[in-house]
């Protein structure tokens, strides 16, 4: 499409409008930086209706926005089922962890395993846990910005991916969690803003009735479409589609930089209303993933498959071009523009967040809690933390343009998501509810969750022995999901891990933690003051 | 920078608390809330996974014009999340946090010393106007 081949001018004005204000946010948060706690979890004085938002900013990537409506566009049903596991694993993390994770932790998620079990061995198994997440999460992320920003504003991958990450940094390391959180919840807002008014127009196109939507979505369906308002067109087979809905509903509940959003409110009762908002943010945005998805193969047919590109992901732009008026009208170009402005946004967002929670492990689980021991400063841990964002961040933009295009990116926030679920959420329940639950059960059910996820995917037909092959795997593997095993080896890892030690679990600190996860007695306070 | 002021300040006997029978009482109500209605969510969500895959001419059948059975059963998952969400605040807000508040009464403070309580309340009222407006 000829608006995508030459620099976009109106998408380039709302970009920097978008980075204007972010980085706004960031100087004042830069102001306030006080030392670790506004650092990691900024001073702890979040409200629950500002950590709502800013709980579904951190969430919905641009595979949330792009990545289900295009799936929906090109598969029609099974691109829904991403919204529904996307959302109901909030239900998880409301039940069994948000208000224990306030309660309990402090800056990361190894807190909360370090509590009750041996320091060294309980934080580093931790830590990779977190990192092996946010490296694949991470880096999908960017390699997805770079290929977004490339399509709708004509900006070379290299220097798309090398922008969006420079911003992203600029966000942490001067703004930390307080810069992080403003950019959330203004990526939130502009998110919803967004998709709210092109489903209005949507529905609009239909006359006004949400049925036709799926009327006209289904008549536009030629033999060589793939769409259908039944499952089982992109999810083929059933096995594999029960896995991924395994890994959607449990995973979100081990993604660190999910779960670190709860230590920057003030209480437990703060952390579980802003899941409840988050719950119908989130929710409010999966329902209308409906108008864009179906909306666009209502508006759009057939005829818009190629423009929409690899796995439809231009698909939702495409639409906005359309609802504005089509290509070449102002309209259009200026809806095309700040649709692209709300998915650039977003990316940014979910990728400082990462980074974030990234660097946490890193300066405080491994150079704080394990190198140093504890001895250090708190103003030493920002340094170190500021340090590792940065380390973490290049790494990350080096290997997304280094990997360039040619990285799968769905596999590797399915990775993040297989790994969050079978490494992380196990090991952090049975920490807070499983009295016998030793170090020994921890480090080994956080390794088998993540090696086994790791080699499972790898020989999984889509990997190996290249992405997108027909040949399949060499070995015979079928799942292209890893979770219905790993997830299942990972408590088996934590359980046996326990059951076959001779190590006795620290029972006093069990009775520390459990009625300090329950009732929020001795848990982490708020800074004073604002 | 592992400091861990609470502990060293205030001796907090954490086996008293987990013996009395507020706490039990607290655990035990949150409990009978909490795992049926994991298990029905779980469910209600894996029956409707299992159906996209394994029945997906059933999912795909019209209930009027183009909407599906799927579609329909994916919007009970939608009600089903605000329903629980909503439910849970209130019976948390209502039932456990009294009962969480009365059974570290001797230690909820701010400062961690005893007789706060009173502190304790308004800060947690004052956030509770948040709640609401969900």
């Amino acid at each position: 499409m000829s608006v995508f081949a030459a620099i976009n001018v109106e998408a380039v004005v709302i970009f920097s409008i978008v980075l204007s204000i972010t980085l706004g946010v960031t100087y004042w948060a830069s102001k306030r930086m006080t030392g670790a706690t506004t650092f990691y979890a900024a001073g702890r004085q979040i409200t629950g209706l500002q950590n709502g938002l800013a709980i579904s900013g951190d969430y919905l990537s641009a595979a949330s926005f792009l990545g289900i409506a295009g799936l929906i566009y090109l598969y029609g049903f099974d691109g829904f089922l991403y919204s529904i596991g996307f959302l109901v694993a909030f239900l998880t993390v409301m039940f069994l962890l948000a208000e224990r994770m306030r309660n309990s932790g402090k800056y990361t998620i190894a807190d909360v395993l370090s509590f009750r079990l041996r320091e060294r061995p309980a934080r580093t198994a931790a830590a990779m846990g977190t990192l092996a997440v946010a490296a694949f999460y991470l880096i999908a992320q960017m390699v997805g910005a770079g290929v977004l920003i490339q399509a709708l504003v004509g900006i070379d991958f290299s220097i798309s991916v090398i922008l969006t990450g420079a911003f992203m940094l600029c966000y942490v390391i001067f703004g930390g969690m307080l810069a992080t959180t403003w950019v959330q919840i203004i990526k939130a807002v502009l998110l919803m803003a967004g998709i709210g008014v092109m489903s209005i127009f949507v529905l609009e196109r239909v006359g006004g009735n949400p049925i036709e939507l799926f009327n006209r979505a289904e008549a536009n369906t030629t033999a060589e479409s793939t769409f259908s308002l039944a499952p089982g067109t992109f999810l083929s087979s059933p096995i594999d589609t029960v896995s991924l809905g395994l890994a959607l509903v449990l995973g979100t509940a081990g993604l660190p930089h999910i779960l670190m959003r709860f230590f920057t409110v003030p209480n437990a009762r703060a952390a579980r209303s802003s899941v409840v908002w988050a719950m119908f943010f989130i929710g409010g945005f999966y329902l209308l993933t409906t108008f864009i998805g179906f909306g666009a193969r209502a508006v759009m047919g057939q005829g818009g498959v190629e423009a929409a590109g690899t796995g439809g992901n231009l698909a939702a732009p495409n639409l906005a071009l359309e609802l504005g008026g089509g290509a070449g009208t102002f309209g259009g170009d200026l809806f095309l523009a700040v649709i692209a402005g709300v998915a650039f946004a977003t990316i940014l967002a979910v990728v400082a967040g990462l980074v974030l929670s990234a660097s946490g492990a890193v300066a405080h689980d491994i150079w704080s809690s394990i190198i140093r021991k504890g001895k250090d400063s708190e103003k030493e841990e920002v340094v170190v933390a500021r340090i590792a964002a940065a380390t973490i961040g290049v790494i990350a933009i080096l290997i997304a343009v280094i990997g360039g295009e040619g990285l799968n990116v769905s596999f590797m926030v399915g990775l993040a998501f297989a790994i969050a679920a079978s490494a992380n959420f196990p090991a952090l329940v049975l920490a807070l509810t499983w009295r016998r639950f030793n170090t020994v059960g921890a480090v080994c059910g956080v390794s088998l969750g993540v090696i086994s996820a790791i080699l499972l995917i790898i020989v999984s037909p889509k990997v190996w022995p290249g992405a997108d092959t027909v040949t399949g795997s060499p070995i015979g593997w079928t799942l292209a999901n890893p979770g219905i095993i790993s997830i299942p080896l990972g408590f088996l890892g934590c359980i046996l891990g326990t059951l076959l030690s001779t190590e006795r679990a620290n029972e006093r600190s069990f009775h520390e933690l459990y009625v300090r996860s329950e009732t929020g007695l001795g848990a982490e306070k708020a800074l004073p003051g604002h | 920078m592992v400091d861990q002021p609470d502990r060293a300040a205030t001796p907090i006997d954490w086996e008293a608390i987990e013996r009395s029978p507020e706490f039990q009482a607290l655990v035990h109500r949150r409990r009978r809330f909490v795992i049926p209605c994991t298990v029905f969510f779980l469910s209600w969500y894996l029956g409707f996974i299992l159906l996209c895959a394994y029945a997906p001419d059933f999912m795909g059948e019209r209930v009027y014009e183009g909407l599906t059975v799927g579609y329909c059963l994916a919007l009970t998952q939608f009600a089903m999340v605000f329903i629980l969400g909503l439910w849970y605040l209130r019976k948390a807000d209502a039932e456990f946090d009294p009962l969480a508040e009365r059974a570290i009464e001797a230690y909820a403070d701010d400062e961690g010393h005893p007789g706060g309580r009173q502190v304790k309340r308004e800060r947690v009222g004052a956030t509770s106007t948040t709640v609401e407006g969900v």
